[in-house]
């Protein structure tokens, strides 16, 4: 079915399946060190910066912000769709590449999916936040009410984001666990602490490996994963409709569906790189997430940077081609010239051309190189997102609306402490979980080794 | 009531196999196998089968007319509203939200069916027969509760012939799986 041949070992160093186990569980049975609390003792700072721009926020109301009556969306939605993009790593690597029946994943899916979970929840908060009065979010459930009773608007974009992202963050947190169902009961019956014992016994939900265990396991991985491939083009589509039913200059167009979720894909790669450049490095674990590794991740991101170069390129074509003044004014007076041209021109460099680097083997083999690259990547996809809201609400129809937007200290805050509060989910994942799937390590072990040649 | 078993471990994979067909060729009752991943040939050997992907596909049906039925109630017969001139069964964007939850309500559907009939629920302590199966180890379980020594004793031999690295005698008041 499967052969890696070409590609190389997926697991290096000819390991036995107890050396395997060992060395994934060490960094849970091993204390950390003090790099580690040093990082969550940053991110928990960034995180109770956040705290208090949230409770600013609900204590006073989204006056805080710098949004006005123009420009309506500002740092939350940019941040919202900034945090989903990167949370499509999950479903990119665990979903995307199973069926791809790309079994180098194995080594990485377990991160990319904590990554996924952490960052809905982070972008989650925002159009919470948007709300403004926090205390009635649940009216956006359709339950029978005394209202009428008033059902949501169905046909609203806004309320099949609600409920996207809501599928989508109980999806991912379930697909999660039951992977690691198997390493959890690895960890209790190998570990000497009785509290760990007891707290991964718990959690294991008494998975003994029987051969009973793992057909049902198996047969639900692949339902799992086959039902939510859909995700993978349903999120972010759901997400780009938010803006592309608005008939705002620079946002009603068509293109904007596959033109968000490869965008989301190739966030969310960036994202995975910069995690497993650092988790390789850190924890010294080079022979499960091999240059190979890397270097397959590198070559995803030029193919996925070359999309986004030529959906940039059409959307200024098609903004020219439709002889539209307002679409024309946009794109050309707003945004490759004018008062946004560094934030426009940012995103081009970021996303279009740097990641070109990687047709270079010596640069897709550089571990600093990779991680500037994934960096600038983000960067560029915030950029990008700030582009397209900030320019097209600035300055639209009529010139009297034209209103300019800066950011406040709440904004700044908000963003600030999600990324605080998913660098410290990353950090507790990472001390407390297998980082990787152990099960799916020991059964492609010995794929292209030397062994089974 | 007390259960004996014989219980061998393997380090290798494919001794660990040839045992099992060894096993069944000499009518033993081979209580379960535990391994550290998922092997297909075990599935066949054991005639294994899951029903999950039928059951899946019946929740996954049933949600999707679900779902449209509860649309077309509050659209259209509870609290009709028309929104930008387009009919109260505005069908086309129903469709998103079908699609979504049928896929929330296969993942939780499944995912509880998985649960109850694998008996794994948070804190369950299931009889674990050997703790190394979890780690580098295979393990056969043979039910030897009804045999006589000799014929236990023919399995444990099997066991050790085709490479056990080692066959432990073992027996449990009562099995939880």
């Amino acid at each position: 079915m499967y052969n890696s041949k070409i590609r190389g070992p997926l697991v290096e160093g000819n390991k036995s399946l107890g050396q395997i186990t060992r060395e994934v569980v060490s960094p849970i049975e091993t204390s950390p060190g003090i790099w580690w609390s040093a990082a969550l003792g940053l991110s928990s700072l960034a995180t109770i910066y956040g705290i208090y721009a949230i409770y600013m926020t609900v204590y006073k109301g989204i006056g805080t912000w710098g949004v006005n009556n123009s420009v309506g969306w500002g740092w939350e939605i940019i941040n919202f769709v900034w945090w989903i993009g990167i949370g499509h790593a999950g479903t990119a690597f665990s979903i995307f590449l199973l069926i791809l029946r790309q079994r180098w994943r194995t080594s990485i899916n377990r991160a990319a999916e904590a990554m996924t979970v952490f960052a809905v929840l982070c972008a989650a908060i925002m159009p919470a936040l948007h709300m403004g009065r926090i205390w009635l979010a649940f009216y956006i459930f359709p339950y029978p009410n005394t209202r009428g009773p008033l059902w949501v608007n169905f046909n609203s974009p806004l309320f099949w984001d609600f409920t996207a992202i809501t599928a989508y963050l109980l999806i991912s947190v379930s697909f999660w666990y039951l992977g690691m169902l198997p390493d959890l009961a690895t960890i209790r019956d190998k570990t000497a602490s009785k509290v760990r014992k007891a707290l991964y016994g718990f959690f294991s939900m008494g998975w003994t490996g029987s051969s009973r265990h793992w057909i049902r396991y198996e047969s639900l991985s692949f339902i799992l994963g086959g039902i939510a491939a859909v995700l993978v083009v349903s999120v972010h589509s759901i997400v780009s409709t938010d803006f592309a039913v608005g008939v705002e200059p620079g946002w009603h167009t068509t293109i904007f569906p596959p033109f968000f979720v490869v965008g989301a894909i190739f966030s969310g790669f960036a994202m995975v790189m910069t995690l497993m450049v650092l988790i390789r490095k850190v924890y010294r674990l080079t022979d499960y997430i091999t240059d190979n590794h890397m270097d397959a991740i590198a070559r995803i991101l030029i193919f996925i940077s070359l999309i986004m170069g030529t959906a940039y390129l059409s959307e200024i074509f098609v903004a020219w081609y439709s002889g539209n003044q307002y679409e024309m004014f946009t794109f050309f007076r707003n945004r490759i010239t004018g008062d946004y041209k560094i934030q426009f021109w940012g995103m081009i460099v970021c996303n279009a051309l740097i990641p070109q680097l990687f047709w270079f083997r010596k640069m897709r083999r550089n571990w600093i190189v990779l991680l500037l690259v994934s960096l600038l990547i983000n960067i560029g996809m915030w950029l990008e997102r700030y582009t397209i809201i900030v320019t097209s609400l600035t300055k639209d129809f009529l010139p009297s609306n034209w209103a300019p937007y800066t950011p406040t200290f709440i904004d700044v805050g908000v963003f600030v402490g999600t990324i605080g509060l998913f660098a410290t989910g990353v950090l507790l994942f990472m001390r407390y979980l297998p980082m990787m799937a152990i099960s799916e390590l020991k059964g492609v072990a010995h794929i292209g080794s030397k062994k089974e040649d | 009531m007390k259960m004996g078993f014989k219980i061998g471990i393997f380090d290798e994979e494919e001794k660990f196999i040839s045992s099992i067909k060894s096993l069944q060729e000499n009518d033993f009752n081979i209580h379960d196998v535990f391994t550290p991943y998922p092997i297909h040939e075990v599935f066949h050997l054991l005639k294994r089968k899951s029903r999950l992907p039928s059951a899946a596909y019946f929740i996954g049906l049933s949600a999707i007319l679900a779902t449209l039925a509860f649309l077309y109630y509050t659209a259209v017969v509870d609290w009709p509203v028309v929104y930008g001139g387009k009919p109260f069964n505005s069908f086309p964007s129903f469709i998103v939200i079908t699609i979504v939850l049928t896929i929330l309500a296969v993942t939780i559907g499944s995912l509880a069916l998985f649960s109850v009939r694998s008996k794994l629920v948070p804190g369950r302590d299931n009889t674990i027969f050997d703790h190394r199966a979890t780690d580098d180890k295979f393990v056969i379980v043979v039910d030897t509760g009804k045999l006589d020594k000799s014929t236990a004793g023919k399995a444990e031999n099997i066991m050790n012939e085709l490479g056990a690295v080692e066959v432990i005698d073992k027996d449990f008041e009562n099995v939880i799986a």
